[in-house]
C-alpha cells in the first residue's frame, strides 16, 4: 500500500445503505434538530416516482414543508435563488436531495442561500469562503452515479452571465447520503452505462492521480471492484436490487475517492467536451476513460496494473505477468464499453463519433475538437493529472478518441 | 469477459446487509502535517488551542516542535503537559478554568490514552458546562457539537483515540461528538516509542483490524479501511522494529492504528479484543500483546467452522499478489501463518515478548472467569462461552 | 498551575527572507520572461486586461504581484497587495510549504496535489499562472532540479533556451 509524504483526507457525510435506507432520513433529520425539509428534485425522478417512495418513507414521521420538482438538467442560479425563497416561504428548516447530479448541486447552492441569507450567491464562490456548517441537508442519489453525494463541491451556472460558478467547502458536504436500492431500480439502461462509468472514472482516475492516498486508494479499490461484478450485470438486468445496491455503493466509493485524490485529464476532457458540445458528462467518462490509462501510463505503469486485481479479479490477475497487467487494464476497460454498448442496445457510445444528440445528429463533429482542447486549458483538473498536457496533446487525445482507436504511444510526449 | 463470480474474494467489498458509516475526522498525514493546524483550526474558527500532552523527556521537544508548527503563525498556544497515566474529573476541573480563564477556543491532544480521554472529556466540559459530564454519564444526549478537537497521533495508543468512547475514571461516554475533527499523524511525533510499545500498538491495530473484517455487521467501508490498516501494518511492523529510526514506517503504522479504529468505531468490538482489554486490566500489560497471542488461537477456530465468516482473509493480511497466487483452501490458514510468524520475529526483536499469556501473569484460574458473560472481569459481547474456553486454553497452553 | 505555560508564535527569519527573495527574483523574472518568451506573452494575452495575481504565504507573506498594465505589458508590482486591485491570490498555506515549494522538494503539481496551496479566484487563469510558472522555472533553474519542479521538461533548442535564459536572468536583477 502507497503512503504518498504527505496526505489530506476528508469524508464527513454519513452513509447509510441498504434496501429500506430511505425509512432513516427521520432519524438523520432529528438528530439534527430539523423537521420540516424541502424536498429538491427534477421532474424526471419524480416521473418515475421515486419521490413518492421517498415521501411514503417519511410522511408518518416529518411534515414535508415543500417538493421542488423543477430542477433543470444544468444547475441554474435563478432556480437556485427560486427554490430558496420557496425554502423560506414554507418555514423549512432542512434540505433533502433526490436525483441525480445537477440537483445535488443545486440543493447544495441552496443551501448556501438560505444558510447566510445570502442576495448574491457569487460571493460564495471559490473555496473558503463559507466559515460555517450549513443547514441540514440529505442526499439521496438516484443514479450511480456521479458521487456529489459526498463531493464538497458545487457548480451553478449564471446562464445570464454565462458564467460557472463552483464552490468548495466541507461545509458543503450532505450530513448524511442514503443509498437505497429502490432509487436506482427503473434507471434506463443508457443511463445506468453512462453513470455507471462516470464512477469507474472517479475510481480510476482517483488511484492513478498526482494525490492518491492509503483511504481514496482504499475506497477505489472498493468502487472498482463492484463495479466490475455488477455493472455490466445490472445494464443487461435492470431489476436486480443486489446488483443496484452494489452500484449504489460503488458510486459512493469512488466519490469519496475521486473527492480526495482529485480527477485527471478524462475529467479535463471530459468537462470541456460537455461544455462545447453538450455531450452528458458519464458518456464523455466512458469514451475517455482508456485514454487517460494510455496517455498517463509511461509515469504509473505499476500503479495501473494493480487495477487489474479488482476489475479482473484473484484467478485471472494471478495467471497475467506484471509486464501485461496494464495492457490488460486498459483493455478491460474497453471492453466493458463494447458490453454495455452490446447491453443498452447500442445506446452506450464507445467514442466520440458515435454520440447522438436528442435529435439523433452527431453531437461530437471533427470541427469542433479545437475547440475542446481550448477549453480543456482551463480546467484545473490537470493539475492532478501525472502526465502534462498541452492544447496539442489535448488534440491528439481527442482526435482519438473521437475515431475510437487507441493512442499511438510513439506520439506521447515525455 | 467476467462471467459469474467464483473468485476466492467473492464478497470483499461486497454490501451484504443494511449498514451505516460514519468518520467526521480530517486526516493530515506526513511531512510538515503540523504545520497546517493554524489554517485547520482558522477553518473551524479557532484562533487560540490549548495543547495537552503528559510530562516527561518528550513534553520539552514536543513542546519545541509545537511552537516550530506554530512559528510565523500570529497565534499563541498553550501548552500543559502534565496529564496523568490515570486522569480523573479533578483535573478536568481544573483544566476547564485553565481553558476558560485563558480564552482557548481549541484542544490539542498530544498523545494517546489518557491524553484523548482528557481531551474528549474536557472538550464536553468547555462547549457546555462541566455538569454536563455528571448528568452525561446516565443518557447519552451528546448530539450538539463540541468545540474543536485535535489528536496528533503518536505510536503509543489505546485503540479508542479516534472512536465515539471516552472513559475516564467512572464517567464512560459514547457519542459520535467526542471523535476529534482533526487527526494529525506528524513523522515528529511518532519517532520517540520504544520497540514494544510500537509492536503493542501495532498489534491492537491489526486485531481491530481482523475483527472488524469478519465481523457479522461490516460493510464496504468498514473493509476499506481495515484492508488499509491490515496492509501497513503487514508491510512495515518488522521493518520499524528492525529499524526504529524507519520514519516512513512509523507514520505507516500510525495511519494503520487510525484506520483500524475506524473500522472498529463503526462496528462492535469483537471477541479478542475485549478478551485482551480484559485480561490486561488484572495484569497491567499492554492490551495489544495479550491480543497479539489470542489473535491466532481465534483465527484457527473460525477456520474450523461451518460456516466461516470469510474465506479472503488472507487477501488483507498477505496482499493481492500472494492472495491471488494461493489455493482456496490454503488461503486462511495461510493468513493464520503469516500472523504466527510476525509474533515469533518479535520475540527476537522485543525484548522480553511474552511467547504465552501465561508469561504476562494470567493464572489458569482466572480464565473461567472470563468466560462469564457480563461479569466484572468477562467480556461485554455475546460470544458462545466455549469458544472463548476454548480459545483461552489453547493460549494458556501453547508458546509461540 | 506548574506544567502549564503559553508560548507566542516566533517567527522564522531566515526562512522568511529566502521565500521573500525567492519571490522577489521569479516575480521579476515573470516580467522578463514575458519580454522574451513569446509562450509566456500568449499566456497573459489569453488573461482579462489588466489582470493581477499575486503569490504569496499565509497569514502574512511574503508576497509577490505580478498584472498586466493598460498597454497589456507584464509587470512585477512588488511584495505589497495594499491598495492592488489583485484578480487571483495563490496563497501557500505555511511558510513550510512556501520553503517545501523554492527548495523544489515540492513542485508545484506535487505542492497542489498536496493540498499546500489555497487559489482564490478563476480556475483558468490559474491554470494559466501555472503554466507561466512553470516556463520560468525551466528557464531559472538548472536542467537536473527543474525536472523536479515541473512535470514535463520541454524540448527547446539549446541556443534559445541559452540565450532567453541570460536576458531573463538579468531582466531579473537589473531590471
Amino acid at each position: 500500500m502507497d503512503l504518498p509524504g504527505y496526505y489530506e483526507y476528508y469524508c464527513g457525510v454519513k452513509i447509510i445503505a441498504g434496501h429500506d435506507a430511505l425509512e432513516r432520513i427521520p432519524g438523520v433529520l432529528q438528530d439534527l434538530h430539523a423537521r420540516r425539509p424541502m424536498i429538491v428534485t427534477d421532474k424526471g425522478v419524480a416521473a418515475a416516482g421515486l419521490v413518492d417512495i421517498v415521501r411514503g418513507a417519511i410522511k408518518d414521521q416529518l411534515s414535508i414543508g415543500a417538493v421542488a420538482d423543477d430542477v433543470p438538467p444544468d444547475s441554474d442560479l435563478r432556480v437556485v435563488n427560486r427554490l430558496a425563497a420557496l425554502y423560506r416561504e414554507q418555514g423549512c428548516d432542512a434540505l433533502i436531495a433526490v436525483g441525480g447530479g445537477s440537483v445535488m448541486d443545486t440543493a447544495k447552492g441552496i443551501n448556501i442561500v438560505v444558510s447566510e441569507k445570502a442576495d448574491d450567491l457569487m460571493k460564495f464562490s471559490g473555496a473558503g469562503v463559507l466559515k460555517r456548517p450549513l443547514k441540514p441537508l440529505v442526499a439521496v442519489p438516484t443514479t450511480a452515479g456521479t458521487g456529489s453525494e459526498v463531493t464538497l463541491v458545487a457548480v451553478v451556472k449564471d446562464h445570464e452571465r454565462h458564467l460557472k460558478m463552483a464552490f468548495v467547502s466541507y461545509f458543503l458536504l450532505p450530513d448524511a447520503s442514503i443509498l437505497d436500492s429502490r432509487m436506482t431500480l427503473s434507471l434506463p439502461a443508457a443511463i445506468t452505462a453512462a453513470t455507471g462509468m462516470d464512477a469507474l472514472t472517479h475510481a480510476v482516475e482517483a488511484y492513478y492521480g498526482l494525490s492518491k492516498n492509503p483511504l481514496s486508494d482504499a475506497t477505489a479499490l472498493a468502487a472498482i471492484r463492484l463495479i466490475s461484478r455488477n455493472l455490466v450485470k445490472v445494464t443487461r438486468y435492470p431489476s436486480d436490487r443486489e446488483a443496484r445496491l452494489a452500484m449504489a455503493n460503488a458510486a459512493a466509493l469512488a466519490g469519496m475517492a475521486f473527492s480526495n485524490s482529485m480527477v485527471g485529464m478524462v475529467h479535463t476532457l471530459g468537462h470541456a467536451t460537455g461544455s462545447v458540445c453538450g455531450v452528458p458528462h458519464g458518456v464523455c467518462m466512458a469514451i475517455l476513460l482508456p485514454y487517460g490509462l494510455e496517455y498517463n501510463r509511461h509515469k504509473r505503469e505499476t500503479i495501473m496494473g494493480e487495477l487489474f486485481f479488482p476489475m479482473g479479479g484473484s484467478d485471472v490477475f494471478a495467471g497475467t505477468p506484471k509486464e501485461q497487467r496494464t495492457d490488460r487494464v486498459i483493455a478491460y476497460v474497453r471492453q466493458m464499453n463494447q458490453d454495455l454498448h452490446d447491453a443498452s442496445g447500442g445506446r452506450h457510445a464507445r467514442f466520440f463519433k458515435e454520440v447522438l444528440d436528442r435529435e439523433g445528429k452527431p453531437a461530437v463533429t471533427r470541427e469542433r475538437l479545437p475547440d475542446i482542447a481550448r477549453t480543456a486549458l482551463g480546467d484545473g483538473s490537470i493539475f492532478y493529472n501525472p502526465e502534462e498536457l498541452d492544447y496539442d496533446d489535448f488534440l491528439m487525445v481527442l482526435e482519438a478518441a473521437w475515431e475510437g482507436v487507441a493512442l499511438d504511444p510513439g506520439c506521447i510526449r515525455k | 469477459m467476467p462471467g459469474p463470480s467464483l473468485d476466492k474474494e467473492e464478497t470483499v467489498f461486497q454490501p451484504q446487509r443494511a449498514y451505516t458509516f460514519y468518520s467526521p475526522t480530517k486526516v493530515l498525514s506526513g511531512n510538515k502535517a503540523l504545520e497546517n493546524l493554524p489554517v485547520e483550526l482558522d477553518a473551524m474558527n479557532a484562533v487560540k488551542p490549548l495543547i495537552l500532552t503528559t510530562p516527561g523527556l518528550s513534553a520539552r521537544e514536543m513542546e519545541k516542535v509545537m511552537a516550530a508548527a506554530f512559528a510565523d503563525s500570529n497565534l499563541t498556544i498553550g501548552v500543559f503537559a502534565g496529564v496523568p497515566p490515570q486522569p480523573d474529573l479533578m483535573l478536568i476541573r481544573e483544566l476547564y478554568g485553565l481553558y476558560r480563564d485563558n480564552g482557548y477556543d481549541a484542544l490539542i491532544a498530544l498523545g494517546g490514552g489518557p491524553v484523548m480521554d482528557t481531551a474528549k472529556a474536557l472538550n464536553i466540559a468547555v462547549s457546555g458546562k462541566p455538569e454536563d459530564l455528571g448528568s452525561l454519564a446516565d443518557r447519552n444526549p451528546l448530539t450538539r457539537k463540541l468545540r474543536p478537537l485535535a489528536a496528533i497521533l503518536n505510536l503509543d495508543l489505546s485503540g479508542c483515540e479516534m472512536t465515539r468512547y471516552v472513559s475516564l475514571g467512572s464517567l464512560s461516554l459514547t457519542s459520535p461528538a467526542l471523535i476529534p475533527d482533526l487527526t494529525v499523524i506528524d513523522p515528529r511525533t511518532v519517532m520517540a516509542e520504544e520497540r514494544k510499545t510500537v509492536a503493542s500498538t501495532a498489534l491492537m491495530s491489526l486485531t481491530q483490524a481482523i475483527e472488524a473484517c469478519l465481523h457479522p455487521e461490516r460493510n464496504p467501508l468498514t473493509d476499506a479501511y481495515a484492508y488499509g490498516s491490515a496492509r501497513f501494518i503487514m508491510e512495515n511492523i518488522l521493518n520499524v522494529l528492525r529499524n526504529p529510526s524507519d520514519r516512513k514506517g512509523r507514520l505507516a503504522l500510525a495511519n494503520a492504528a487510525f484506520f483500524a479504529q475506524t473500522s472498529f468505531d463503526n462496528l462492535a468490538p469483537g471477541m479478542v479484543y475485549e478478551l485482551g482489554m480484559a485480561m490486561s486490566r488484572s495484569c497491567h500489560t499492554h492490551p495489544g500483546l495479550i491480543m497479539g497471542l489470542l489473535l491466532p488461537h481465534f483465527l484457527l477456530l473460525e477456520m474450523k467452522k461451518e460456516t466461516a465468516t470469510r474465506k479472503d482473509l488472507y487477501l488483507f493480511i498477505g496482499g493481492p499478489e500472494a492472495f491471488a497466487g494461493t489455493m482456496a483452501e490454503a488461503s486462511f490458514r495461510k493468513a493464520v501463518d503469516r500472523i504466527v510468524e510476525i509474533l515469533l520475529e518479535l520475540q527476537s526483536l522485543v525484548m522480553d515478548f511474552p511467547r504465552s499469556i501465561r508469561d504476562v501473569g494470567i493464572k489458569r484460574e482466572d480464565l473461567e472467569s472470563l468466560v462469564e458473560p457480563q461479569s466484572a472481569a468477562g467480556v461485554r459481547g455475546e460470544y458462545d462461552p466455549q469458544d472463548i474456553r476454548n480459545i483461552l486454553e489453547k493460549a494458556w497452553e501453547t508458546r509461540f | 498551575m506548574n506544567n502549564y505555560k503559553e508560548i507566542h508564535s516566533g517567527s522564522k527569519p531566515f526562512k522568511r527572507a529566502y521565500v521573500a527573495l525567492m519571490l522577489w527574483f521569479v516575480g521579476r523574472a515573470i516580467e522578463a520572461a514575458a519580454r522574451v518568451d513569446g509562450a509566456v506573452q500568449a499566456e497573459f494575452d489569453g488573461l482579462p486586461p489588466e489582470f493581477t495575481f499575486s503569490l504569496g504565504v499565509m497569514p502574512q507573506g511574503p508576497t509577490m504581484i505580478v498584472g498586466k498594465d493598460a498597454q497589456g505589458l507584464v509587470k512585477y508590482r512588488g511584495w505589497n497587495p495594499e491598495g492592488q486591485k489583485i484578480d487571483l491570490k495563490m496563497k501557500v498555506k505555511n511558510l513550510e510549504g512556501a520553503i517545501l515549494m523554492f527548495t523544489f522538494q515540492e513542485s508545484t503539481a506535487v505542492a497542489t496535489a498536496r493540498n499546500r496551496l489555497i487559489v482564490d479566484g478563476e480556475v483558468p487563469a490559474a491554470c494559466a499562472i501555472v503554466r507561466v510558472l512553470d516556463i520560468v522555472e525551466v528557464y531559472l533553474l538548472p536542467k537536473l532540479i527543474a525536472k523536479l519542479a515541473v512535470k514535463r521538461y520541454p524540448d527547446w533548442s539549446f541556443g534559445e533556451k541559452v540565450w532567453n535564459r541570460i536576458r531573463i536572468y538579468a531582466g531579473a536583477v537589473f531590471g
